[in-house]
């Protein structure tokens, strides 16, 4: 079996990318061989690596600044131009047999250093490169390309490595190896109880602050099921440099939730660690597991075939833990839960609610052949031993065996997540296309993606940016997510004034007017009706911004058959006022909606009343309403009205013109059609 | 041309006396706008169906409004004709040594490409929106700009040594100040805001191209007055000898402003596009410069200057800072639109204003 003596590893930034690299170089190496880890000073692999005896060089290098040019860019470009040019030395000095990095920005300068050397053809040495991920990284993107083997971890990943990319698996710590369950129980130092459904929660070393505090969020709706389950919380170790300390808090909380008999009567089914030295004895004991997307954590749990709730962390590059999330989801491995963030204290903080994990927890607690189908989807979707796989393809490329790049049949790739701009257009074009008839579930079938979309929105509501307010607001309503209309009332309510400065030029409150209007819509698209919802309205009539009134108006002609009898007659009260408004838009509004929900004695005296307006767009607006008076039955006296109506002022400053010849060629377009469709 | 070659005839054969009459400007200026005049609307049509048959059409234009739907279409880029014709009558009728006539030409040209690289980008994106990107854009003028700010502080400057660097303003007889430092930046700014401030006008058929036609004629009028010792004097304008000659660039523009509108009239058959209107703003502002009426051109060109102030007060300020509307929609002929007027009425009411606000430029020349 082929053995390298020269091995050089690099991979790191941030710490999922180093223990891979660990786990791979010391399968491919042995005892004999020679390593070297390149990093970069004061990250994840400054600690690690030494500790686990690899010789260590360092090289500059920072994280990615964004795609947009910035002034950020100068360092970033700075740094990778001497961490690059080191790195060269360093692969010069060291020449190895075989590189292999993990991804991250810490990899990046040696990546580029060996490609640049292998195309000047200074150096002989295989390139290899592991992605972790099921979206793969900018920096493996990159240089994926160039590189003699991408090993992958996710099927999903092969569409972006068609020529090169080898579907290996993600190669685990080697202790996590399955202990067996009685020796596990009798190994831990607390007792766990026979015949419960075993829930290990759990959010890395330094704890997940949206896992614990929904953990014992959920607590509380879980007492009813205390003897079924039985829940394993690791908290997670307190962070010495960092603002939050994980055991602490989740105490505080616990504490602060639950009376003193409620905490008895927890502590039968709960039990809480800072940290496990020996994960997989709990592991060996667990029936379910609480987890983040992070791919390191979501193969060990494949690997041992344990089912998971996954709460991927939000906005990550390329989202990376939500991606992975989907992918194990979608093989029906695991279910997702998303994190929403709203503001406390004026700074963003990510939950999730503590009784939609619970409601989670208690359906699998009912339903155990979905765990057990769970368990099996997780252990064949991930189930590969990676350390094997890598090591077959290298020594079948040594041996000049050219191993084809899409194994393990053609899988479809996951559909990439939109972002949020640019999930807009599109729903506003099918809203567009189809308005009454737009069902949500049409424009995005799949449930899990629109729960992610719904959260992602319902965060953008809380963001700094009036621009990012507004992109939520109009989201929810596009997305029909009911359950958020308290959200975008409570946004439309607030009235914050803007700064004095902005004041002076027009501007009047923090929520600016095209987010007042667009909440206006997206109550309208809502299709849901409560008191609230009609005070809200009744506030939209006098709102200070023209376009609020307006929509508001046409809103309530929109809403006006799940109005109640009492809103109904302040709407059209107030609505009677927006008619000698100084917006000719809002007034024409006005008169269309009082004609759709107005009668006889409210509406019709007042629309009459506009027959000489100075504006021939609200008289055809007033003959509107009318007419649909006239429709809906509610214009009285016929005769009479048609006697006023002669009154009504008839000359016009606008026409609609008709292009004759635009209207033939329609027509005949038209009979093609029909007589295509008849015949076909 | 005719010109010189009235210069040539004369000397030799007295019979041709009557060319003496093409020593004149006005006789120059009328014969240079029906040359321009007659072969636009000779060329146009023809050209108009040669668009058509590449295909080289308006790409839809949403602006919101319903006739706007009509539009999707019409030709694009009349204005490439227009300054052709301009340019073929200015090379027959002008005096080829005129250093002013060839700093407008020059301009003209010059943005006119722009404005012509812009269409096209249009039309390969095929999209009314995504053409050229605006720093580009800007850059471009702006070196043009530059150039034309260099050429006037340099030796080779048409205007005399004393009035090389004098600023101007309308009602006041002497110039404000006279300094290289503070004129050049002035001009430079100048420049690039009118150039573009005629393509915003630009929306709806026959709109930009009356109240050109009427500023440049306006601005004809200064400079045969400034290039005439006698009428400069009487007047209180400076005397900038041989500025007389723009009166039949100006003459021309006119002429092939009119035959461009005998087809942009609504409903169009075909628009002038950013060709068009870059090489009117341009036109404009370099003729303005030539002229000394920068300031004037507030008032003369007000109609350009409002259209193009709404429309940033309403995008800058409303749409992108305070998060709301400003007016009902920009620029002015849009705001116009949305209360109700039909497109043909707000185009004969702005060149209403616009023939008021060049009569009270003209007044400006007795009111000092």
């Amino acid at each position: 079996m082929k053995v390298f003596s020269r091995i050089l590893l690099t991979g790191g930034g941030t710490a999922g990318h180093v223990n891979p690299a660990l786990a791979i170089g010391r399968a491919i190496g042995d005892d004999r061989s020679t390593y070297l880890f390149v990093g970069v000073r004061g990250r994840a692999e400054a600690v690690v690596v030494p500790k686990a005896g690899l010789p260590m060089n360092y090289v500059r290098a920072s994280a990615f600044p964004g795609s947009r040019p910035s002034l950020s860019w100068l360092p970033f470009l700075f740094n990778l131009s001497v961490g690059t040019l080191k790195s060269i030395a360093i692969v010069t000095r060291f020449s190895p047999d075989i590189i292999v990095g993990t991804g991250g920005f810490a990899s990046a300068p040696v990546m580029l250093a060996a490609a640049l050397l292998r195309r000047l053809g200074l150096c002989r040495a295989g390139l290899y490169v592991h992605e972790q991920n099921a979206a793969p990284g900018r920096l493996n993107l990159l240089v994926g390309r160039l590189a003699d083997r991408v090993f992958l971890s996710f099927p999903d990943t092969l569409a972006a490595f068609p020529v090169n990319g080898v579907l290996s698996g993600y190669p685990v710590r080697r202790q996590i190896q399955t202990v067996d369950h009685d020796t596990a129980r009798a190994s831990l130092d607390f007792a766990v109880p026979a015949g419960r459904l075993v829930v290990f929660a759990f959010g890395g070393s330094q704890g997940a602050r949206t896992i614990n505090r929904a953990m014992v969020d959920a607590l509380g709706s879980l007492l009813p099921y205390k003897d079924r389950v039985f829940i394993i919380h690791g908290t997670g170790l307190a962070d010495s440099g960092g603002s939050y300390d994980a055991g602490r808090d989740t105490a505080a909380r616990l504490d602060a939730r639950y009376s003193e008999a409620e905490r008895r009567a927890i502590e039968t089914f709960y039990v809480a660690r800072p940290f496990f030295h020996d994960i997989e004895r709990v592991y060996g004991v667990t029936g379910l597991a609480v987890v983040r997307g992070g791919a390191g954590t979501l193969n060990e749990l494949a690997s041992l075939g344990l089912p998971a709730i996954v709460i991927p962390k939000v906005n990550l590059p390329g989202e990376h833990q939500v991606m992975n999330a989907r992918a194990l989801e979608r093989a029906g491995g695991a279910i997702v839960l998303y994190e929403e963030t709203r503001l406390e204290d004026g700074r963003a903080v990510e939950e999730l609610d503590g009784r939609v994990l619970a409601s989670a927890i208690v359906h699998l607690l009912d339903d155990a052949p979905r765990l057990s189908a769970m368990s099996l989807a997780s252990r064949q979707f991930l189930q590969h031993d990676a350390i094997e796989v890598i090591r077959t393809t290298l020594q079948e490329e040594d041996a000049g065996k050219v191993v084809s790049g899409a194994q393990a049949g053609a899988i479809a790739g996951v559909p990439p997540l939109l972002s949020p701009a640019a999930l807009l257009p599109r729903l506003e074009r099918a809203w567009a296309a189809h308005r009454s008839s737009y069902r949500v579930e049409i424009e995005i079938p799949a449930r899990g993606d629109r729960t992610y979309y719904v959260s992602r929105a319902t965060s953008l509501l809380s963001d700094g940016r009036w621009e990012l307010r507004n992109l939520g607001v109009k989201l929810v309503g596009l997305l029909q997510a009911r359950d958020k209309l308290p959200l975008v009332l409570a946004l439309f309510r607030d009235r914050r004034p803007a700064a004095w400065y902005k004041r002076l030029l027009g501007g009047d409150f923090e929520q600016v007017g095209f987010i007042r209007r667009n909440a206006v819509t997206a109550i309208g698209r809502l299709a849901v009706v409560t008191p609230d919802v009609e005070a809200a309205l009744l506030v939209g009539i006098s709102d200070p911004y023209y376009e609020v009134r307006s929509e508001t108006a046409r809103v309530v002609a929109v809403l006006e058959g799940g109005l109640s009898q009492a809103g109904r007659s302040a709407l059209v009260a107030g609505l009677v006022t927006l008619l000698t408004d100084r917006w000719l838009e809002v007034v024409a509004a006005s008169a269309d909606t009082l004609g759709r929900i107005g009668g006889e004695h409210d509406a019709r005296p007042v629309l009459l009343a506009l027959e000489s307006h100075r504006y021939w767009v609200v008289r055809a607006a007033a003959l509107r309403g009318l007419a649909s008076l006239v429709e809906r039955g509610c214009a009285g006296d016929l005769a009479e009205l048609e006697h006023h109506l002669r009154r009504f002022v008839l000359t016009a400053t606008d026409f609609r013109p008709e292009f004759a010849i635009r209207t033939s060629y329609a027509r005949v377009i038209d009979a093609i059609q029909t007589r295509r469709g008849s015949t076909s | 041309m005719i010109h010189l070659f009235g210069d040539l005839l004369e000397g030799g054969f007295r019979a041709w006396s009557i060319l003496r009459l093409l020593d004149y400007l006005s006789v120059r200026a009328i014969g240079a706008a029906m040359t321009a005049f007659i072969l636009t609307v000779v060329i146009m049509p023809r050209f108009i169906w040669y668009l058509h048959r590449r295909g080289l059409v308006d790409q839809t234009r949403n602006t919101g409004v319903s006739s706007a739907f009509d539009k999707a279409g019409t030709p694009v880029m009349g204005g490439a004709v227009m300054v052709g014709c301009v340019l073929a009558a200015c090379l027959l009728w002008c005096d080829p040594t005129s250093r002013y006539v060839w700093a407008v030409l020059a301009g003209m040209v010059w943005f006119a490409l722009i404005g012509l690289m812009d269409d096209l980008a249009k039309w390969r994106a095929r999209s009314g929106n995504r053409g050229m990107s605006e720093p580009r854009k800007l850059a471009l003028q702006g070196a043009c700009a530059a150039l034309f700010v260099a050429w006037l502080a340099s030796p080779w400057t048409p205007f005399p040594p004393r009035e090389a660097a004098t600023f101007y303003v309308p009602f006041v007889k002497h110039a404000l100040f006279s300094s290289p430092f503070g004129y050049l930046p002035i001009v430079l700014l100048f420049v690039m805001l009118v150039g573009n401030a005629v393509n915003i006008t630009d929306g709806l058929d026959g709109l930009a191209i009356v109240p050109s036609a009427l500023a440049v004629s306006v601005l004809g009028v200064f400079a045969y007055i400034m290039g005439n010792a006698i009428w400069s004097h009487y007047f209180f304008l400076p005397l900038l000898p041989g500025v007389g000659e723009l009166i039949v660039f100006c003459a021309a523009f006119a002429g092939a402003g009119i035959g461009f509108l005998w087809f942009n009239a609504y409903p169009a058959q075909i628009f002038m596009g950013d060709a068009g209107s870059l090489a009117i703003g341009g036109c404009l502002a370099i003729l303005s410069v030539l002229v000394k009426q920068e300031v004037l051109f507030l008032l003369l060109g007000g109609l350009f200057i409002a259209e193009a102030v709404t429309s940033q007060v309403q995008d800058k300020i409303g749409i992108k800072w305070l998060g709301r509307r400003l007016f009902y929609r920009a620029p002015l002929h849009h705001q116009m639109q949305h209360t109700g007027l039909a497109e043909t009425k707000v185009v004969i009411r702005l060149w209403i204003v616009s023939l008021i606000l060049a009569l009270a430029s003209i007044a400006t020349i007795k009111l000092r």
